[in-house]
């Protein structure tokens, strides 16, 4: 039981951590892109690849990773700044599919199908990180830094120029603020950010593959954002935690069938996703309209 | 041979995808609603045809009404059970589309729990492939999906060109506040709108049933061809979808040739990504996207 819940906390504190810098994009630089969970994989391929090649220590391979992650992040920020709305979503999905075939062709990098296999544990100060106590303090660090990071971040001018240009890009731009440096800096920021997590969930798994970092990913971590609340601190962590505890939940439903939960579980949060956008737009903790995502119809 | 055997199958795939993508763009065309549950409408007429004809083993013509209403139901019902409430208080895209995800993934879950997640199959008389030359295999749907294609989009050409709703339709997509000065409902039409752009995916749906076989997440793969097409051809043209749906349809073909089968769907999205970055307008655009 113990295992059990340290399993879960980890896993939440990794999605807590991909949910909190989607929201920096869509939520205050209205970057709706649903490709995050390629920076994801980017960020676990990259980490697992250092760690097997060169170091395990996490001060190393996480800014290898985030590095990887950033630079990969210019091909999302590129369509960006050309265009909004419905045609960005569309370039962000045909990102996905594209980085999911490279994930599962890729094979002298990601293992293809088969995935990366017996990635060794995370080395901080030369401590192996093994005992699941450890990793998942090393994960809630990790957690609490991006969240003071991106919050931090959000309260500085950087954060007003951001939020000044999801409600008008013009009017930021007609006030002097250079809208295509603080957008890309954004999705940069984002994705390596997210790159942390991939790294994390590399060293906690020992194995990944391309399984995880599927559109399904990328939905289900826009719907974390969502079902929080678009555009707040605490937004995406409620989010986490109810969809992750979900299908703890459903399970101890005996009168459930067992096989056919996962079902269940993605039902539910598809129905919440529906009736949320027609209740309540601004999501849980949000307000009751939504003041983020006012995005500009082509 | 074998390109002969390509070019062959791309037609037909690329006429259904073609078939597929008017419908998405005639709706967002002009009601500018990002309906990705598209793909769920697709599945669900897939799956009702699946049920009546191989389940149920009624009588084909059956089968295919069932899909029909199955298709024009939902696409209705989600019209006014999702999307009109949505648009009441806000009309930002974005909620519109998550809404619409929403749907699909019920829709997928739905039909994986009452169908089985694995692949299945319509096997009916007209499935089986003839050897016509020497290693080129033709089936009649093949002939079938063509000629279907065809019929529907003349009907559709002569109902938007010709009939009193159709121009009603097209102005739609120009202004629907002047639609509105002119005494007609925009909130009808749009329903006209959505029961005719789902009836498009019901041929698609079954003769991909019959062909290669339907899946529960196949919505998704339906969804991602809809917005390629619908953006490479240009917004708002429906020639422009259906040119590009055909183009898609070949290119993933004869792609064959050069990569392997797993890159077809990637080589789509290249030609998607590049067409947003350097042309967002289409070929036959006029709407831009900035």
């Amino acid at each position: 039981m113990l295992a059990y819940l340290l399993n879960l906390a980890t896993l939440i504190c990794i999605n807590a951590v991909l949910a909190i810098t989607l929201n920096f994009i869509m939520g205050y630089a209205g970057i709706f892109s649903i490709a995050h969970a390629i920076f994801f994989g980017v960020g676990a391929y990259t980490a697992a690849y250092f760690a097997l090649h060169a170091s395990a220590s996490v001060f190393l391979a996480i800014p290898v990773a985030m590095l990887i992650a950033a630079l990969i992040s210019l091909v999302l920020a590129l369509p960006a700044l050309r265009v909004r709305g419905e045609y960005f979503v569309a370039a962000s999905l045909g990102l996905q599919v594209l980085g999911v075939t490279v994930f599962s062709e890729w094979k002298s990098i990601t293992g293809g199908l088969g995935g990366v296999i017996g990635i060794p544990p995370a080395d901080v100060f030369g401590y192996d990180v093994v005992d699941p106590v450890a990793f998942l303090a090393l994960a809630a660090t990790c957690l609490v830094i991006v969240l003071i990071a991106t919050t931090a971040l959000l309260r500085s001018s950087f954060g007003r120029n951001l939020k000044a240009i999801r409600d008008s890009e013009s009017a930021a731009h007609a006030f002097g603020k250079n809208v295509a440096v603080i957008k890309t800096l954004s999705v940069m920021l984002s994705s390596a950010l997210a790159a942390v997590a991939g790294a994390l969930y590399a060293f906690y798994m020992g194995f990944i593959n391309v399984e995880s970092f599927t559109l399904e990913t990328s939905v289900l971590l826009m719907a974390m954002v969502i079902i929080g609340g678009t555009g707040t601190v605490a937004g995406p962590i409620v989010g986490t935690l109810l969809l992750m505890l979900l299908p703890g939940l459903f399970s101890y439903m005996s009168f459930l069938p067992q096989t056919e939960i996962g079902s269940i579980q993605q039902i539910a949060y598809g129905l919440a996703m529906v009736l949320l956008m027609i209740y309540r737009p601004g999501g849980i903790v949000g307000s009751g309209t939504r003041a983020a995502g006012k995005g500009k119809t082509a | 041979m074998l390109l002969v055997q390509l070019l062959i199958n791309g037609i037909q795939v690329g006429v259904l995808y073609a078939l597929i993508a008017v419908g998405f763009s005639l709706i967002f065309g002009s009601t500018r609603i990002f309906h990705f549950a598209h793909g769920a409408t697709f599945t669900l007429a897939a799956y009702a045809f699946y049920y009546v004809y191989a389940i149920a083993q009624w009588h084909w013509t059956l089968a295919v009404v069932a899909a029909a209403a199955a298709a024009v139901l939902f696409g209705v019902a989600l019209n006014r059970f999702v999307y009109v409430p949505i648009q009441k208080h806000e009309g930002s895209f974005f909620t519109v589309f998550v809404a619409s995800f929403g749907v699909g993934i019920v829709v997928q879950n739905l039909c994986g729990m009452i169908f089985g997640r694995s692949f299945v199959s319509v096997d009916t008389p007209l499935s089986r492939s003839v050897e016509v030359m020497s290693g080129v295999f033709v089936s009649p749907i093949s002939g079938i999906a063509i000629v279907i294609a065809v019929l529907f989009f003349i009907g559709l050409q002569r109902f938007l060109m010709g009939t009193h709703t159709g121009m009603a339709l097209r102005a739609l997509s120009e202004n629907p506040e002047l639609v509105r000065v002119y005494g007609m409902s925009p909130r009808r039409l749009s329903m006209t709108v959505f029961a005719l752009g789902s009836f498009l995916v019901v041929p698609a749906a079954l003769l991909s049933a019959a062909s290669s076989g339907l899946y529960p997440a196949i919505g998704h793969h339906v969804i991602l061809i809809s917005l390629a097409a619908t953006i490479v051809g240009g917004v708002g043209s429906l020639r422009g979808a259906a040119c590009a749906g055909l183009l898609l349809g070949l290119a993933e073909n004869l792609a064959l040739l050069y990569f392997e089968p797993q890159w077809s769907e990637a080589i789509s999205f290249i030609v998607l990504f590049l067409f947003i970055l350097f042309r967002p307008s289409g070929f036959f655009g006029r709407a831009t996207a900035t």
